[in-house]
Order: C-alpha cells, then structure tokens, then sequence
C-alpha cells in the first residue's frame, strides 16, 4: 500500500507544479509542461490502481499487525512475514482472490518473500527502502520550495558567456531610435558581440533580469540564467550595468540605457561581459517565467 | 517484577498488543493460561524475546485480527512522511533559506523533474515490451548469432527517442524478454547518444562543426558496439540481476501495471540517488577549475569525460553544455558528449538499481575506458 501511495505522492506533486501553477517553469524550459503532466497523472493513476488492487485484497495483511506488540512501522513491517501462514487461515473467507493469486502477484500486498526468492532479497510486498527517495523532491519542493536559480548560481560561474556563433553575425534588425527597445539579455550580448552594423550604437533599450553584484566597484550586472533543458545545466549571460546604484542582490529589475562600446579592440570577445549605461532601474517582479 | 510492569504500563498500550489488556491483572493467553512474569516481561520489553514463544500461537484472537483491518492497512512510514511534510512546512521552512541550499535544491529538483518525464516513458515501454510482445518476436528480429546481434541492436538504438533514463528501463526488459544481453547492453548504450532528437540537438548547438554530429554518431556506436561485443566475450550471466519474470495466468494489463510500479519505484529511487549526487557536485565543484587544465590535450580529455559524468546532464541537452565549454579542444567536447550519455552518476545509479551491483562495478569502468579511448581516436581522424 505504501508504494502506492508514494507513487500518488510524487504524482500529485508533479501536476501540482505542472498543471496547476507555473512553479516547473524554475526548473524546466516552458515546453516540458505537457510530458510532466503526462507523467505525473500517470504516477497518480498507476498509484490509485495499486491502491484499488490492495483494497480489494486485504487479507494478506490484515492480521499481520495484530501480532505486534506496539504499532510502530518496522513491527509492521517484520512481522507480516512471520504471521502469514497462520492470518491466511484466519481470514481465508474475506480473500476475493484467493491465495494461490495472492502469492504470485507482483503487487500483492503481503505476499511471503519465499515467492520471489530469486529477486534480489526484496519482496514485493513493501516498498523497497530506495523507493522512499522518490520522496525527497517531494520534501525538497515543500520544505525549501526553490526559487529560480539567483545571483548565488551565476556568481559561481564568473567566466563572461561565450560569444555567439559568427553566421549570426548578420541577422539583426534595425532598432528604433525613437523609444527604448525591449530586448532579452541573450539579444543585447548577441548584437553587443556579434553585430557587423553595430545597430546596438546609441539606441536605448530595455533589459530584464536579476541583480548580481560584481567585485569591482559602481558596477554590477543584470543576469538572466539561460537553459538548455533544465536548471542543472543553466548558464548565467551577464550585463555590466554602470552609472546606478546596485539594488540588492536578486532583486529583478528593467535596466533602460545604451550600450557602452569596448574602448579597445584588444578584448577578445566572450571574456568581458558587454556593458550597458544605465538611464533608469526600476524594480519590478519576478516573471513567471525566469529563464531565457 | 510482573506488578512493576504492570504499572509501567502506558494506558493507551491497550490498542497495541495482545498482552495488554484494560483490567491490570487479567493479564493471560487466549487459552486462559496465565502469563509467567517471564514471558509477560518479554512481550513488554521487546518483539525479539516474544517472537519465539506465544506471538505465534492465537495469541491475536481471530476477531481481533478482523477488528483491526483498517488500522493495519494504515502504512504507518507513509503518515510519517506527510507528518514531516506538514510540520517542517511550518516548523522548518523559515530556516531553509540559505542560498546555497536553495541552489542545490533548485537543481536537484530540476534533475528529478527533468527525468522523470523520460523514465515513466522508458519504464512503461519496457513494461510494455515484457507484457505485450512475446518472446519469440525477439529471437525472430534479432540474428541468431549474438556477435552479429550486438551491432544489430547497437543501430535499433536510434529508433527509441529520448534520454538515458528511458533506456536503462528497456534494455532490462528486453533481456527479461531473451533478448541476449551484450545486445540489450549494446542497445543501452547506444540509444541514448544516436538518437534523432540527440543528434539535431547537438546539429543546434555546434552550427559550424557538422563533423561534431558525424564524430558523435560515429564514437557512440563504436563505443556501444564494442562494449557489447566485450561483454559477449567475456561477460558472465550471474553479474546480472535477474528481473522478475512475467507471471503466467495474469492478464496482460496486470503484468504491465506490476511491472511499471516495480520498475518505477527501483529506477526512480536509484534516479534520486543520482540527482543528488550531481546536484551536490553541480553547486560544490567551481567551473573555474575546469579553464586551468583546458589547455592539456590529454587531461582536457580526461577532465571533460568526468566532468560529463559527475553532472549528469540528460543527453539531450549535453550539447549545449559542450558547446558552452568552448576553451576546450573539439576532441575534449566530443569526449564529454559521447561519455555523458553512456556514464554518468544517475545512470549508475539506475544500473545499480536495475542490474545490481556486481554488473555496474564491471560495465561502468569498461564503458567509461572505452568511450573516451573511442572519442580520442575519433576526433584525432574527424576534428
């Protein structure tokens, strides 16, 4: 029974973080949401058919406990073995399956572990110890419910991000010179670096990240961790912003400004993250969705 | 001695036992037969002195066994579980805010997440082939001769599109189906790295190095093949586990929900095994360590095959990730994208789990050896 239940478990926290908030969106990129509801209800449904299948079953177990002198869990446990042969004899009519059944399912609750010698020393009939793991995100998501990587995970990797590809080399457009552009931090490093025009030359825009202090002094930068599949692989792309206070660390905040060129050339790209003059900084909320 | 126990005696001890009765002094088996202080004592003070002696005989009267029924059913670990869960939500959550933990959590959970997805998959289509496809399709697909099967299985690994975890669970189910093992292996081995989606993810994040694609495919195979011809050779049947086989005279449907919930519940908490292993090297091991050593050729190699099995990134987004390792030789990268699939923390973890212990000490070295040797040669003639 308890492996049904800790198949529900982790299920119903799989959709509870899927299907009914955006809180995967820390963890995974926005596409994955249909296949970890697809996973999650599947854990819920194989959970609920084992639940139904013990339920319908419950001789095997039923008496087992009586022989224990406290009702702790491992009495529970140990003792299921020992008292089988003589509980099976006692409540022989509530079986509906029958015994010969009983024993060979994989899934019955208290089949003796005689029945499946040849697997590894574990019966089927309790969760094998390792299964309780599959509990620990679920302690991991409701004890320290973690946030977004922050200024902690892209202060660890200070290398600048690495340079993009040349043949992207001329794909930008324009920008308009009459207002500020809203621009994602992969963008604005892209055209920083890679941009033959250099369109990002005196035009302002906007960018969107998290605060991350910087060692040097009156800079700081404006990060967004970028993914490729999950947050085990994120990668910070960092902006140096100069000309404005730093607000606290991981605070998320909409820098308006210009880009400041590299004075020399001699910098090679890719070890010195692009830096932008700030006009404005303003506070604002975390998005719900906090990676590139 | 027996009146001291009796008084010892917690009230509410009376659910719990047998031997415990409401009316102190009444103390006696089913039989009438009155308990010694001796065996009183023994039941009192521990199930290890009982358990020989009147645990077994009806002791529990019939009806007391019926009485409890919904009491027994109760997994007491369970509740404990949600009883955590529920108290440290109040209790301990304010203290667990320590960034550091909270990045290790955030990227363990984002492993689990990541995962699970692609081992229900896996688990359901291994369930699947030992529920639902007979035995004798395996040994009419593959060639009879293992040596030749091997190679066979190590290319049909590029029809099953998804990451390492989905193949661990298979490749054990195809050798449940008779399915020889050193191709089951080969299979395992290569699906992960070879597949579709893997290749134009890896076309995607190296745009000007085609040959990276080439080299991969290439390395994988190679890799897979040879291993599993290592393992014909000179593999033993008892170093793997032997999964349960599928019952007769069950339905179809009861084999393939029984054999999910076994696999999910062994590869899933060999999976979190993993997770966290790779979360905690993923936040401890700083990646300023890695430029130090990128300009050796030979340790640049050595460095990035274990640097793909200590994070343990799913094999469909390693390409980013050796993209991004960009100070290091192409011949490194390779070797980090073709070990990374084939060896990594969760995946030992799984194989641990899936063909025991004395299997994963044995093919994970081989596996490890082969493929950077592989990946070495390979980008030597290819990059």
């Amino acid at each position: 029974m308890s492996q049904s239940l800790v198949l529900m478990l982790l299920g119903g926290t799989v959709l509870r973080i899927s299907a009914f908030s955006t809180t995967y969106l820390n963890y995974v990129k926005p596409g994955f949401r249909p296949f970890l509801i697809a996973a999650g209800a599947v854990l819920v449904v194989l959970g609920v058919v084992g639940l139904i299948r013990d339920w319908r079953r419950p001789a095997d177990t039923t008496a087992s406990t009586a022989t224990s002198t406290a009702s702790t869990s491992d009495s529970v446990s140990t003792s299921a073995p020992a008292s089988a042969s003589d509980s099976a004899s006692a409540s022989a009519p509530a079986s509906t399956s029958g015994s010969a059944a009983a024993s060979v399912s994989a899934s019955a609750s208290a089949s003796g572990p005689g029945s499946h010698a040849g697997h590894g020393g574990h019966d089927h009939s309790h969760v094998p110890q390792v299964a309780w793991l599959l509990c620990l995100p679920v302690f991991a998501l409701f004890l320290i419910s973690p946030p977004a990587l922050g200024s902690y995970a892209a202060a660890r990797v200070d290398t600048a991000p690495p340079p993009p590809a040349a043949s992207e080399a001329v794909a930008y457009q324009p920008l308009p010179a009459d207002r500020a552009t809203d621009m994602t931090v992969g963008e604005f490093i892209g055209r920083a670096w890679g941009d033959k025009n250099k369109t990002l030359t005196g035009r302002q825009v906007r960018l969107t990240g998290f605060v991350v202090p910087a060692k040097k002094k009156n800079q700081w930068y404006v990060t967004r961790m970028q993914l490729a599949c999950c947050a085990a692989d994120a990668f910070p792309l960092k902006v140096t912003v100069r000309g404005a206070n730093q607000p606290p660390a991981d605070t998320w905040v909409e820098v308006t400004g210009t880009w400041i060129p590299p004075k020399s050339d001699n910098v090679p790209l890719g070890t010195v993250p692009p830096e932008i003059s700030a006009i404005s900084v303003d506070p604002i909320q975390a998005p719900s969705e906090p990676y590139e | 001695m027996s009146g001291r126990v009796t008084i010892d005696r917690p009230p509410d001890d009376s659910s719990g036992g047998p031997g415990a009765s409401d009316v102190p002094g009444s103390t006696g088996g089913p039989g009438g037969r009155p308990l010694s202080a001796e065996e009183e004592s023994g039941a009192r003070t521990g199930r290890g002195a009982g358990d020989g002696g009147w645990d077994d005989d009806s002791v529990p009267p019939a009806d007391w066994g019926r009485r409890e029924a919904a009491g027994v059913a109760v997994p007491w670990a369970f509740v404990a579980v949600i009883v955590v869960l529920l108290a440290g939500r109040w209790v301990l959550a304010p203290y667990l805010t320590s960034p550091a933990l909270q990045t290790w959590a955030t990227i363990f959970v984002a492993i689990c997440v990541q995962a699970l997805p692609f081992l229900v998959f896996g688990v359901a289509l291994s369930a699947a082939i030992a529920a639902f496809v007979p035995a004798s399709f395996w040994t009419r697909a593959l060639p009879r001769r293992p040596a030749v099967a091997v190679p066979v299985a190590g290319v049909a690994g590029a029809v099953l599109p998804g990451c390492e975890c989905a193949s661990v669970p298979v490749a054990s189910g195809l050798m449940a189906r008779g399915v020889t093992p050193a191709a089951a292996l080969a299979f395992l081995l290569a699906s992960p790295a070879i597949n579709p989606i893997v290749l134009v993810a890896t076309a995607v994040a190296f745009p000007n190095e085609p040959m990276m694609v080439v080299g991969r495919f290439a390395a994988s195979l190679a890799v897979a093949v040879l291993a599993g011809w290592i393992w014909l050779r000179f593999g033993k049947a008892g170093w793997l586990r032997n999964r349960p086989h599928a019952h007769e005279g069950e339905s179809k449907l009861a084999v393939f929900a029984a054999a999910m919930r076994h696999d999910l519940l062994h590869a899933g908490g060999f999976l979190m095994v993993g997770g966290l292993a790779a979360a905690t090297l993923n936040v401890v091991v700083p990646r300023e360590w890695l430029d130090s050593v990128a300009g050796i050729p030979w340790l640049s190699i050595l460095v990035l095959a274990l640097l793909a099995v200590l994070l343990s990134i799913c094999s469909e987004a390693d390409a980013f990730v050796a993209a991004s390792l960009n100070t290091f030789s192409p011949t490194a990268q390779l070797a980090f994208l073709v070990v990374g699939p084939m060896v990594d923390l969760k995946l030992i973890a799984l194989q641990i789990g899936t063909f025991g212990r004395s299997f994963a000490v044995r093919f994970v070295p081989l596996t490890f050896g082969l493929a950077v040797l592989v990946s070495a040669v390979v980008g030597w003639v290819l990059l």
